[in-house]
């Protein structure tokens, strides 16, 4: 799991609703912020973490929603490279981001062919630098990553 | 997440969103929001410059919005005036190319009247 040099991984554990999931946003400010993430990387952050949290609560099945969801923040620096990683696992359905969206989808010519299905997964891509999935003892591992410099 | 509207005149109807526009947001105004957009105005200017986070599930909702005002011979549009947050995840996903957006109220109902 993530650490920073100096911080051990901050944690949340939450229920796998819409209304937590958003506790969950508020949590990851908090902890970013104290890690002095620069705002830019937090937003790319939670937009994934929403997005993450929305498709165990929409397809995860029942035992995700059942079961809690456990979050992990960290940050670490070296030379001025700064890597944020947030792990989310929860108890759904095996579901590996990278493998069931492995290139960006194309995008539509128009509105009328617009298809609102997967946007989750092309955000989750977007916003973040990487991802990595595993899966362990009934529970998905998503690890997203952002990735930033700063003046050594 | 709020949301109010003001019918300018017999053709174009503002809609305003305020807050954060997550799932949970998303789910607290959509049918509201199908409501008002899917006008029988010809014209629907979405105003973005207050949200203050724009999931997919809140994409989703204009492009659902968006096309039933199309099917209807109507537009919809989107102003996030000063909104650089949602205006880089309009551009991220491309939904800036289908669902015409501004950075001005003005130039948002001229287009609407073209």
């Amino acid at each position: 799991m993530p650490s920073s040099a100096t911080q051990p991984p901050a944690e949340l554990t939450i229920r796998g609703d819409t209304w937590d999931a958003r506790r969950a946003s508020v949590w990851l400010a908090s902890v970013a912020l104290a890690q002095n993430v620069p705002r830019e990387q937090i937003v790319r952050l939670d937009h994934c973490l929403d997005e993450a949290l929305a498709n165990v609560i929409a397809h995860g099945g029942p035992t995700a929603l059942a079961s809690p969801v456990r979050l992990q923040f960290g940050v670490r620096r070296s030379e001025g490279m700064c890597t944020a990683e947030l792990a989310v696992a929860d108890a759904g359905v095996a579901f590996d981001p990278s493998r069931y969206s492995p290139e960006p989808a194309p995008r539509p010519a128009s509105l009328a062919e617009a298809k609102p299905e997967g946007l989750g997964l092309v955000m989750i891509r977007n916003f973040s630098d990487d991802l990595r999935y595993r899966r362990s003892e009934g529970r998905n591992h998503l690890t997203i990553t952002v990735s930033w410099t700063e003046a050594a | 997440m709020a949301i109010q509207y003001e019918d300018v005149n017999d053709d174009i109807r503002r809609i305003f969103l305020r807050g954060r526009l997550d799932t949970a947001g998303s789910e607290q105004i959509a049918a509201e929001f199908a409501a008002l957009a899917e006008s029988a105005k010809r014209g629907v200017v979405v105003n973005l410059s207050d949200v203050t986070f724009l999931s997919s599930m809140g994409i989703r909702a204009l492009i659902a919005s968006a096309k039933a005002q199309q099917a209807k011979g109507g537009r919809m549009v989107l102003n996030v005036a000063g909104n650089d947050v949602v205006a880089r995840t309009l551009e991220a996903t491309g939904i800036d190319e289908l669902i015409p957006t501004f950075e001005d109220e003005d130039e948002a109902e001229r287009a609407l009247l073209k």
